[in-house]
């Protein structure tokens, strides 16, 4: 048999548009496989010469689904610019939008993206992987999926004032306060959305057992991993402080100001793919590969903090006997547990007096040419970085997004599940769907992280020895 | 009870008709009817829309060939591509299959390709009275 190519094109159930290429060699085993991100979006270059106040509402146009983690990265970089500390009202109000916007998220990829692979199998017919199929034969999981979505967005509509690209969070703090009846409404609806989070835990932590295999190949390697965590060292989604760790658990850095995030990783560029490929610095590219977004926050925190949450932590942490969880499958599993962790503490947070207060946003003017945001989004950690005159107009601007921190390891796992599933002398649809599958483990948002037009679409290419282009899956 | 539901990019030229019609029939008292504007249609507003007897969807669509034609879309896409905004089909589908709400609904589009600017001011005004005349006269 000749050199093959496999091109899974475009790759379904994901935010953005991509293709995966698998090179197949004489015997037909993969001798490699790689993720392409083939949108172009280009903020970094679009926002120059704009002013920095226009940096939250021209950063959230990035993305239709996690705009507000653009917004709330992008303001505190602007109150880095101005050199002001908001006050504690709006840092509680945009910790409590921030984690809504991270519920909502993590509910769509559970139940709208890959529900359907857990429900049916990953050799399931394509026609009933679906949400469709979902909705007529697990009508209450469904219907769950949207309650909790709704959840989170009816929280940030609430406050920000429309569900998408909400303008309420600005530098220095946030535009008006938070009601005792806006509180008290999303207080009312916490009951519901945590009886909800449990029983998918539930149903998550039960099921386990049947995906052995793919939790074992799908993307299970060493690596390092990165999240902020606060002064306790516990998960952290809005503040605080780098922290990076080795596949053993070994802490290479604490405490890291994420205003120094370039003293510690590098931007790689590859030129099959619009995807930056951020590296551990000390390591160099491509060994300092290292991993983003809820498995690794848990990983590298000491404890969620919150009781619920906590409890499901220690859990997850006995997975691999405290060490950190390498099987990129339980990005699924610390999704749950986030979505407890951050319903709890959305509680705990409205529930404080100060929060309420009328002292919303501190004033000033640029006192910097550089500021540095950096906070969690859904996906991992985001870090937006501009550079002002002393007018405040935006000279430059550098952008690593939550995908892009796992660019490094989405191929190393896309490799590792068609070296494990693909058989070139027998392609199934199970196999391929799985090297698709790996993908969403991660849960990328392409269209934030290259900065496209078009609609959402995916394909799978398989190539021969000689890169000529063999079979293409074509899906839209 | 019917919902008027108009949605689109009104920074995206002619995308934000949807939202342009509802802005214009915000000026005119009609009963029984509730207007609604979103950026794209989500799972979730398949909440707000269960209880309603009847949806009219508003918005652009696109087409390589025609502008400013006003049309009624209702062709199929593939569902396993299902992303964080969804189709009208999907919203109808979930209204259907999970809240066993079965209203009756209607889409008007109108068809562009222009998304960087309203191309054609006097045209696009001209479909925006078309459509609230045809709303108000539906009642």
């Amino acid at each position: 048999m000749e050199k093959k190519k496999i091109v899974i094109s475009p790759v379904t159930r994901i935010e953005g548009h991509a293709k995966i290429t698998i090179d197949l060699n004489e015997q037909g085993s993969v001798d490699d496989a790689r993720l392409h991100v083939t949108q172009y979006r280009g903020f970094e270059k679009m926002c120059e010469g704009r002013p920095y106040t226009e940096m939250p509402a021209l950063t959230a146009r990035t993305c239709g689904i996690c705009p507000v983690s653009h917004v709330i990265s992008s303001t505190k970089a602007c109150d880095n610019l101005l050199a002001v500390r908001p006050p504690k009202a709006s840092r509680n109000l945009r910790r409590i939008i921030n984690l809504a916007q991270i519920i909502q998220s993590h509910a769509l990829n559970f139940y709208h993206l890959s529900s359907p692979d857990f429900v049916y199998g990953f050799d399931a017919a394509p026609e009933d992987r679906n949400i469709f199929k979902l909705m007529q034969t697990h009508p209450e999981m469904a219907k769950d999926g949207i309650a909790l979505r709704a959840f989170g967005q009816k929280i940030i509509e609430e406050l920000g004032g429309k569900r998408i690209h909400p303008t309420w969070i600005v530098p220095g703090g946030v535009s008006h306060p938070i009601t005792t009846e806006q509180k008290d409404n999303i207080l009312a609806q916490i009951p519901q959305a945590m009886e909800i989070a449990k029983k998918t835990l539930k149903y998550f932590v039960s099921n386990l057992h049947k995906f052995q295999k793919e939790i074992d190949s799908f993307a299970s390697f060493p690596s390092l991993f990165m999240g902020l965590v606060n002064k306790k060292g516990n998960l952290e989604h809005y503040d605080g402080f780098l922290r990076f760790i080795d596949s053993e658990g070994k802490v290479l850095e604490d405490g890291v100001d994420p205003i120094f995030y370039k003293d510690y990783i590098g931007e790689a560029v590859e030129e099959d793919s619009y995807l930056k490929s951020p590296y551990y610095k000390p390591l160099g590219y491509p060994n300092g590969m290292y991993r983003v977004g809820p498995l690794a926050r848990l990983n590298v925190a000491n404890a969620c903090g919150t009781p619920l949450a906590n409890k499901e932590f220690e859990r997850f942490k006995n997975l691999n006997n405290g060490k950190p969880v390498l099987n990129s499958f339980y990005y699924h599993y610390a999704r749950i547990i986030e979505i407890i962790y951050g319903i709890e503490r959305i509680e705990e947070l409205l529930n404080d007096s100060k929060t309420l207060s009328d002292n919303i946003r501190s004033h000033a003017d640029i006192n910097r040419n550089r500021g540095v945001g950096c906070s969690e989004a859904p996906r991992g950690t985001l870090f937006h970085d501009y550079e002002v005159t002393n007018d405040g107009i935006i000279t430059g601007v550098n952008l690593i997004i939550a995908t892009g921190n796992n660019n490094l390891a989405m191929n190393a796992g896309v490799k590792q599940v068609a070296q494990t599933f693909v058989d070139g002398n027998n392609i199934t649809d199970g196999a391929l769907n799985r090297v698709e599958a790996v993908i969403r483990c991660f849960d990328p948002c392409l269209s934030c992280s290259t900065h496209a037009t078009g609609v959402v679409t995916s394909r799978i290419e398989v190539r021969d020895h000689n890169k000529q282009l063999v079979d293409v899956i074509h899906r839209n | 009870m019917r919902v008027v539901v108009g949605f689109g990019n009104t920074l995206r030229g002619e995308d934000g008709f949807g939202v342009d019609v509802i802005k214009e029939l915000q000026n005119y008292t009609l009963e029984n009817t509730k207007l609604i504007t979103t950026f794209q249609l989500t799972p979730e507003l398949a909440l707000e829309l269960k209880e309603y007897e009847e949806i009219i969807f508003v918005d652009a669509s696109h087409s390589d060939n025609e502008s400013y034609v006003l049309a009624c879309n209702i062709e199929t896409k593939t569902q396993n591509t299902l992303s964080h905004h969804i189709s009208i089909q999907m919203i109808v589908s979930i209204l259907n299959t999970l809240y066993k709400s079965f209203p009756k609904f209607q889409v008007c589009s109108m068809l562009t390709n222009n998304y960087d600017n309203i191309l054609n001011q006097e045209k696009y005004n001209e479909n925006i009275l078309k459509t609230v005349k045809y709303i108000k006269k539906s009642q």
